[in-house]
């Protein structure tokens, strides 16, 4: 029965979806801040090597690994983050643009560690390692009825999930604390926020390294979800791309990064039949979308209308 | 050899000033990215390959086919893209950075479906004449390439800082609402902006074709890269901060490549941006005041 | 404003209906024509995954206009009936991917053919071995390919392959000692060929004067073709694809630099003639296609192929023809479209007479064929002497 619905290609899909979501709000964090951070690809890229290279070199856990990457992502982000704190507006958003190619650069000549173009293979696979523990503790796919292949996406697909799902608690948490009043005050007057005692430093590097953080994850799950990497994965286009699932879907919002992420990873499945046009269409609709809706389809406005039908609806 | 790379290096450096002048006129007046730019650039170049290959057009009306078009682009492109965002409330700065993406993306894959995905040549009699001196040959184009740089860069320093229409230019550069107050037609100001950058990009590419002999929808995307650090590099919105910054960039790559490892060529351009804005983000030549402007 | 967000909301959900409807219709499919019908013709569905939109479009197109073209001949000849599922990558990884999970999802499939790209199949190929279903690559000549695991094969002529044999033909006449090399470092396949080089040259005890490398897009190779002359080298390795490649060689010429290049499986195409001209004479490269060849099979292949879709074919299209005919080989020596027996008659491929000559897999899955060596000597491709 369930073995029916379980469709590996449905389950693939939504499994980069979820990174994508990962990714959206990697730019959504920083953004909430003022800062917009066109350098998701690069550290992206940071933890999807770190975390395959620890795999395949020393045998570590993927798990570990995964969290190694995230971290050095981070690290990097600390590391940027302070001396980029000086710029802002356009200027961040190029510079953080320029790290990311740097970084692309480094891994193509990186040659003795990376393999430079030709890229990373036989990463771990994060479902296929999950199969091998289940089955470790006696416990087969076809047990509860589906076969090897589809409990690898299934699991891959519930792993993200869950991790998806705890981000988005943690953002919304956070934007509803002191953390985040400060982060939309930095937002809206950074003078009038730091009059007010607000330490614009130090907020401003926290949410850049979240950023960086969640793109580092989001990139080692890549690596591991998909078996194989190279630069070519983190390239200009992977940093556009993520900008703008944050920036169609919603930027005021967080939950205009997840329909972001969603739509525009849906979409170029749902027109393969039109495939050769699909990214002129993609180029039409993003320009019409900014001509139409200049704030994303998601903004606070819509979601209080959506809400308010609701809960009318409710009373009737 | 040091000779034959100083050359290459300025060849280089004098396209991608250009490039530059294009992307700092929008800025400066609008304080808008114009991530189109390195496509508008790509549809000049295939104009010029269209026009002399398969029309069998002479060279100076390929220019001006390419002006022309690239023109018209820079009208539609503010017309459906830049002037629908302005003065629009709940626009954030993302907006027009976004949709001249979108353009951009468009027009790469367009030039795609209309000339398919290769490299096509760009064969004119001109770009074979070359003056050899001792052991270098030095090409008709690449000293052309750079006199029409020079010649952009003083036209557009004294047409801004002289003429009527210049001075309305800055002052809409200045502040938009005054300028409009004062009688400016900013409308008409903004929309000669961005077509005659436009027209700046299509010449651009006229030149690279005939230099480099190589035209692909590809071409937009890196050189718009390029040109993004160069305005950093030298100011945003500077017009002799474009030229020189093209002209350090063109020389570091060569010289790069000539006594360092080619892999690392396309880093230089961001690890310099990377380095001028932290020290003195305004830009080599960039002022305080318009640092504060942003 | 209140109007226009409701008319966007009920815009949206359209949308997003649409979108399920769309997910949903996909999903159907009928395995009723995976067997032999009454006639005694196998029947069999392959997939197909090709790089159809973007940057490289241009080799996807070729590769399924020979499929195409393949598949049109062989079902004329009565013996197999093959259907083709294909599907586009964009020349992402994660794309084609998805792409191959869309193939496999429909149990009918006996086969894949592709990934176009190297990197493409790094991705998608450990995947579809672990599902147990065959897949040849018919453009991934990277190092590696058909290791990956016993259900993954290619018929693309890997480059330890061809370059070898075209660097010893090229010394061997022109007695050169020292050679310059330029290659295009962020491609995996460009990267994979210049690794061949490398160890090839070292091999030969070749002297290596200088180690050049371009990226993707540039168009101004005179800084590193300006460092190569001044080593003055007797040859140039070039592993660069035809779109890069004949720029370089139009911009080498142009500085004076005219000794020949021998180039990787990526610079052959009469493609390299159109954009550089004159320029591309002395272009050395090994192939097992030879488009201006006078062999019968090769001269009606490209009569057919330029009938059929206005251009003439290049080595892409020519090896994804024989791929397909090396399939239907399989198949028919199968006598079924079950995945496991077409495995292992596929595997068995031996001096299978195709239009690039007679092919046999290795025991891992890899090339066994002959390569011609060629040269462009004024304006055309001939045979290499």
């Amino acid at each position: 029965m369930l073995g029916e619905i379980l469709n590996t290609y449905y389950l693939q899909i939504g499994s980069f979806i979820l990174i994508n979501i990962m990714l959206a709000i990697s730019v959504y964090v920083p953004l909430s801040s003022g800062q917009l951070s066109l350098g998701s690809a690069g550290f992206m890229g940071v933890g999807a090597y770190t975390s395959a290279l620890l795999t395949i070199h020393f045998d570590l856990p993927i798990v570990i690994g995964i969290i190694a990457g995230a971290l050095a992502a981070s690290a990097l982000g600390v590391i940027v983050g302070i001396p980029s704190l000086r710029l802002s507006g356009v200027y961040l958003a190029i510079a953080t643009l320029g790290l990311g190619e740097v970084i692309r650069v480094i891994f193509v000549n990186w040659d003795s560690l990376t393999r430079g173009s030709v890229g990373l293979t036989g990463i771990p696979q994060l479902g296929r390692e999950i199969l091998e523990f289940a089955r470790g503790v006696g416990f087969e796919p076809a047990m509860i009825g589906i076969k090897n292949n589809q409990f690898v996406f299934l699991s891959i697909f519930l792993v993200l999930l869950v991790l998806v799902i705890v981000i988005l608690w943690f953002v919304v948490r956070q934007q509803n604390s002191r953390v985040g009043r400060a982060l939309s005050s930095i937002n809206l007057d950074e003078k009038a926020a730091e009059s007010m005692g607000i330490n614009i430093t130090y907020y401003k590097v926290i949410s850049f390294t979240q950023g960086a953080f969640f793109a580092g994850l989001a990139g080692a799950l890549f690596a591991h979800v998909i078996g194989y990497i190279s630069p070519a994965d983190f390239s200009y286009h992977r940093a556009v791309e993520v900008l703008i699932f944050t920036v169609f879907g919603g930027s005021e919002v967080i939950i205009g990064s997840v329909f972001g992420a969603f739509f525009l990873t849906l979409m170029p499945e749902v027109l393969r039949f039109v495939s050769e046009f699909r990214y002129i269409i993609y180029g039409i609709l993003l320009v019409v979308l900014m001509a139409v809706r200049p704030q994303g389809i998601l903004d606070a406005n819509l979601l209080k209308k959506i809400k308010f039908k609701r809960s009318k609806g409710g009373i009737r | 050899m040091l000779l034959e790379q100083i050359i290459n290096g300025i060849t280089l450096g004098s396209i991608y000033a250009i490039i530059a002048l294009g992307f700092t006129l929008v800025f400066g007046v609008l304080g808008i990215i114009n991530m189109a730019h390195g496509e508008i650039f790509m549809v000049g170049a295939f104009v010029g390959v269209t026009a002399t290959g398969i029309l069998g057009w002479p060279l100076w009306l390929a220019f001006i086919a390419a002006i022309v078009v690239t023109s018209i682009l820079g009208y539609l492109l503010e017309r459906f893209t830049l002037r629908p965002l302005r003065g629009k409330k709940g626009v954030s700065h993302l907006a027009p950075l976004i949709s001249t993406i979108g353009v951009s993306i468009l027009l790469e894959n367009l030039s795609h479906h209309i000339f398919g995905a290769g490299n096509k040549p760009f064969n004119t009699s001109f770009s074979q004449i070359s003056i050899t001196i001792g052991s270098i040959t030095i090409y008709l184009v690449q000293i052309v390439i750079f006199i029409i740089s020079i010649l952009l860069m003083i036209g557009l320093t004294i047409w801004l800082s002289k003429t009527k229409a210049g001075k309305a230019l800055r002052a809409t550069a200045d502040n938009l609402e005054t300028a409009s107050i004062l009688g400016v037609d900013t409308k008409k100001i903004i929309i000669l902006t961005v077509v005659v950058a436009s027209a700046i990009g299509g010449i651009a590419g006229i030149l690279v074709g005939m230099a480099f002999n190589s035209v692909s929808p590809q071409m937009g995307l890196s050189m718009g890269l390029k040109g993004l650090a160069i305005i950093i590099l030298g100011g945003m919105g500077n017009v002799k901060g474009a030229m020189v910054g093209g002209l350090i960039l063109g020389l570091s790559e060569t010289m790069l490549v000539a006594y360092g490892d080619s892999g690392y060529r396309d880093a230089i351009a961001f690890i310099m941006i990377i380095v001028i804005l932290l020290l003195r983000p305004q830009g080599i030549f960039g002022s305080k005041v318009s640092q504060e402007r942003r | 404003m209140r109007g226009l967000n409701k008319k966007l909301f009920s815009i949206l959900s359209i949308i997003m209906l649409l979108l399920l409807a769309a997910c949903g219709g996909g999903n159907t499919t009928t395995d009723s024509n995976s067997n032999k019908s009454e006639d005694g013709v196998i029947s069999a569905k392959f997939g197909v995954i090709a790089y159809l939109t973007g940057a490289g479009a241009a080799y996807g197109e070729a590769i399924t206009n020979g499929l195409k073209l393949a598949q049109k001949d062989i079902n004329a000849l009565g013996e197999v009936n093959i259907e083709l599922v294909i599907e586009d990558s964009a020349g992402k990884a994660d794309q084609a991917l998805n792409a191959a999970q869309k193939i496999m999802s429909d149990d009918s499939i006996t086969a894949i053919i592709g990934p176009t790209l190297s990197t493409e199949f790094f991705a998608v190929a450990p995947e579809v071995d672990l599902n147990g279903i065959p897949i040849m690559g018919t453009s991934t000549t990277v190092d590696g390919i058909p290791e990956i695991g016993d259900y993954v094969f290619r018929n693309a002529v890997p480059e330890s392959l061809a370059i070898p044999a075209a660097i010893k033909k090229a010394v061997e006449r022109t007695g050169a000692k020292k050679v310059a090399m330029i290659y295009g470092n962020d491609d995996a396949l460009t990267k994979g060929g210049f690794d061949v080089m490398e160890r090839t040259a070292k091999e030969m005890g070749l002297e290596i004067t200088t180690i050049e490398t371009y990226q993707e897009g540039q168009s101004d190779y005179n800084a590193q073709l300006t460092k190569i002359k001044n080593t003055n080298p007797d040859l140039i390795l070039a592993s660069a694809l035809y779109n890069e490649g004949a720029v370089i060689m139009d911009q080498a010429r142009k500085m004076g630099i005219n000794i020949p290049f021998v180039g990787g499986n990526g610079f052959n195409s009469p493609q390299a003639i159109a954009i550089a001209g004159d320029a591309a004479n002395g272009l050395i490269v090994a192939t097992p296609y030879f488009g201006d060849s006078t062999d019968p099979k090769i001269t009606k292949f490209n009569e057919d192929y330029e009938a059929e879709f206005g251009k003439k074919p290049d080595q892409f299209a020519a090896q994804a023809y024989d791929a397909l005919f090396i399939y239907a080989d399989a198949l028919k020596r199968a006598g079924s479209a079950d995945k496991e027996a077409f495995k292992e008659a596929l595997a068995a491929t031996k001096d299978l007479e195709g239009i690039l000559g007679k092919f046999s897999f290795d025991e891992v899955g890899d090339v066994i064929m002959d390569v011609t060596v060629l040269e462009i000597k004024d304006g055309k491709f001939i045979e290499f002497e």
